[in-house]
């Protein structure tokens, strides 16, 4: 098959960033339901327009591959050329843009982590991770078992207890009148289709058993029940047989209405053998989906934020060799410890906010009263240092990061690799440790006489820091 | 002898002077710090330096000679014969006395101690009043987040931006006994409160009037004031909401 020309026009617009920008997702579900304290204008939880950048070079002239070059005052002063397009034309005839570093340089800091992403645990309340399951490793999002973005049709319901994607609602989830909106719109009109979909089970059952019972006998099968042969009567029998054992008739509903699988209740994990007796079966159960507890994720697991698949390598360092740990990160202290209502001090690691690392508390306080307090003198305000451990997206899109105290070895050698400390390596020099910025003015007189006779790749705009 | 020797070179290790001490002491501004520089400072040279400035305190409160503060053995001396009224005899600093000291310099320090954690805490609090946000695990920061703009947006309680009763799915005329629910939607003075408050779309804002209305008019509801049951509650020190002031007059910076 040949390919089709395209006429000039046709291949300018093609490649054109107008058609190049996809539409805005969702926005990020709210968790809660009866907030009263918000901000419209806070940075959500995960992105839903598409960041675009250009090079400096164009991003002077306001060339950002769009139908009409952006105001320079605007977008130029920021060091990271990032951009957010609301709307390429609106009505008024101009292009509507934010900028877009806040999610941009968000995701850039946690892919410098080095984490991957991996499953929620289970069994715990409200907590992304639990202390004493810290050091059990979870399997990563794209485990061949849980990575699944194209399904097959048929396989559809093999797959319920891996499967992230389903079509239908998440029963815990619900609110009650949300789950009546969709009684009445979604579920009832689907009444007729539903029994025909029990015709056919009763017919696929009544021939499993006629087949088993000939096979015992020794005899040929008999011939296959069709599923329109079945009567009004056996259905209404086998609906009342159903009503009698509340776990297949959630079978049937959820792979008739592709409902995401939902924990059972503890009585039923339990297997309590006395409910059998009052009437109702209810039998052990083990659901194995890890989005059964907290429901499906609205993206894919790992939200395209990493694609590492472990953390279970070494850091190697050129003079000190491989080390035990990651190298150490600074977390800002977002919000101290309040003894007022017993609030957890908060810590901010690469944009992302997270619980302080386990077992530290108000009153066991690892850090001896430093994220106890806002201390107006510090610049830049008060920093720790950590080690990220492991990242999940929750179901609600969000990244929940689990932190440990960072080794004093590790954070040494950290720091002495950014040059802020010295260790066993190559003494520091000083003034590359206090060497002032140069501001712009400084920059222009250097210049003033034109560029330095040597040229550089930066000097070009081919450098990735000119970006 | 050896004891006084002790003391007045811990004095003469002291980097500043008596002077210095009592013009930092008028210059603060709280009350309760001012009491407390009077009182021995920590740090320097530990327990002998704590020694050193309580007897320039003395020397200071007597109104001596200020030459006299220039020569640590002279306050010494002085301390010696006139500080202490319970001593009749004119000897050495015995063990005990000693001990004292650093008793009463121990508390001392203790007691500063709790006052520096008080005043972090207030400034704490100040600033914090600010910055009011509460953080969840997982929420994304930028620097304009932690802006005053972006801080102020959650000082104010806003309406919910879902209707509460159809996310709920009930009938809000069945619930005109469930005091709880219809005090959420009426002010502490018993008026109906606003849909831009309530949040609510208009049939249910006009089916929970309704059912106010009802709860009044039957006598289950008290109009003037908050149900006698949730004032209870209340006072048990259970959770109920009260409005913070966020009044920069009260800021104590």
């Amino acid at each position: 098959m040949a390919t089709r020309s395209v006429s000039p026009g046709g291949a300018l617009l093609r490649t054109s960033r107008m058609f190049a920008l996809p539409s805005p997702i969702p926005k990020p579900p709210s968790d809660v339901t009866g907030k009263d304290f918000y901000s419209d204008t806070m940075t959500q939880a995960f992105p839903t327009h598409q960041v675009i950048t250009t090079l400096s070079a164009p991003r002077k002239q306001g060339d950002w591959g769009l139908k009409r070059p952006l105001p320079l005052r605007s977008t130029t002063k920021s060091s990271k050329a990032m951009l957010r397009v609301n709307a390429i034309d609106s009505v008024e005839q101009i292009t509507d843009y934010t900028s877009g570093t806040d999610h941009g340089m968000t995701l850039r800091k946690f892919q410098a982590l080095g984490l991957p992403i991996t499953l929620r645990q289970q069994s715990q309340v409200g907590q992304p991770f639990s202390a004493t399951q810290l050091h059990i490793p979870t399997p990563s999002v794209f485990d061949d078992e849980f990575d699944f973005t194209a399904i097959d049709k048929k396989k559809q319901d093999e797959s319920t207890d891996q499967r992230w994607k389903f079509s239908g609602p998440w029963l815990s989830g619900m609110p009650q009148g949300d789950f009546k909106k969709w009684l009445a719109k979604e579920v009832r009109p689907k009444r007729p289709a539903f029994r025909a979909f029990l015709r056919e089970r009763i017919a696929n059952e009544m021939n499993e058993a006629a087949k088993l019972a000939a096979v015992d006998k020794g005899e040929e099968p008999p011939a296959p029940v069709e599923a329109s042969s079945i009567t009004e009567d056996q259905v209404i029998a086998y609906l009342r047989k159903l009503r009698h054992n509340r776990p297949m008739l959630y079978d049937m509903v959820g792979k008739f209405l592709d409902l995401a699988p939902v924990k059972p209740s503890s009585a039923a994990e339990e297997g309590l053998a006395f409910l059998k007796t009052q009437g109702k079966v209810l039998e052990y159960r083990d659901v194995k989906s890890p989005w059964a507890e907290s429901g499906p994720p609205v993206t894919h697991p790992s939200a395209g934020l990493s694609y590492l698949r472990t953390s279970m390598y070494m850091e190697n360092h050129p003079i000190y060799g491989p080390q035990k740990h990651h190298p150490s990160v600074q977390a800002r202290v977002i919000r101290p410890y309040r003894s007022q209502g017993n609030q957890a001090a908060k810590l901010g690691v690469a944009g992302f906010v997270v619980e302080t690392p386990v077992g530290d508390s108000l009153l066991n306080s690892k850090t001896g009263g430093k994220w106890s307090y806002i201390d107006p003198t510090l610049v830049g305000g008060a920093k720790t240092w950590v080690q990220p451990q492991r990242a999940t997206v929750s179901s609600h899109g969000k990244v929940l990061m689990s932190i440990n105290d960072a080794s004093t070895e590790t954070t040494l050698v950290t720091q002495e690799l950014l040059g802020e400390k010295e260790c066993l390596g190559t003494p520091l020099v000083q003034p590359q440790l206090h060497q002032p910025r140069e501001d712009a003015k400084e920059l222009r007189k250097r210049y003033a006489a034109g560029p330095p006779a040597m040229s550089s790749a930066e000097d070009y705009g081919l450098d990735s820091k000119s970006l | 002898m050896s004891c006084r020797q002790w003391l007045s070179s811990a004095v003469r290790r002291l980097p500043s002077g008596a002077g210095q001490q009592q013009t930092r002491a008028l210059s603060t501004s709280t009350p309760d710090a001012k009491g407390l520089q009077m009182l021995p400072r920590a740090g320097g040279g530990g327990g002998s330096g704590g020694g050193g400035t309580m007897i320039r305190r003395v020397v200071g409160i007597r109104g001596g000679n200020p030459n006299n503060n220039n020569n640590p053995t002279d306050a010494l001396q002085s301390l010696l014969s006139l500080g202490d009224t319970r001593r009749s005899g004119r000897g050495p600093v015995t063990a005990e006395e000693q001990r004292e000291i650093m008793e009463q310099q121990q508390q001392a320090n203790n007691a500063r101690l709790s006052v520096r954690d008080l005043r972090n805490s207030a400034t704490t609090d100040n600033f914090l009043s600010y910055m009011p946000r509460r953080w969840k695990a997982g929420d994304v920061y930028s620097p304009r987040d932690l802006s005053p703009v972006e801080q102020k947006k959650w000082t104010k309680r806003q309406a919910p931006l879902k209707d509460i009763v159809d996310l709920l799915g009930f009938n809000p005329l069945d619930n005109y006994k469930n005091f709880s629910f219809i005090s959420e939607f009426m002010t502490p003075f018993g008026r109906i409160k606003h849909s831009r408050e309530t949040g609510l779309r208009p049939v249910n804002q006009r089916k929970v009037a309704k059912a106010i209305r009802r709860a009044i008019g039957m006598g289950l509801h008290p109009s003037v004031h908050k149900h006698p049951e949730l004032m209870r509650l209340s006072n048990q020190g259970f959770p109920m909401y009260v409005p913070r002031t966020t009044s920069t007059a009260e800021k104590k910076l």
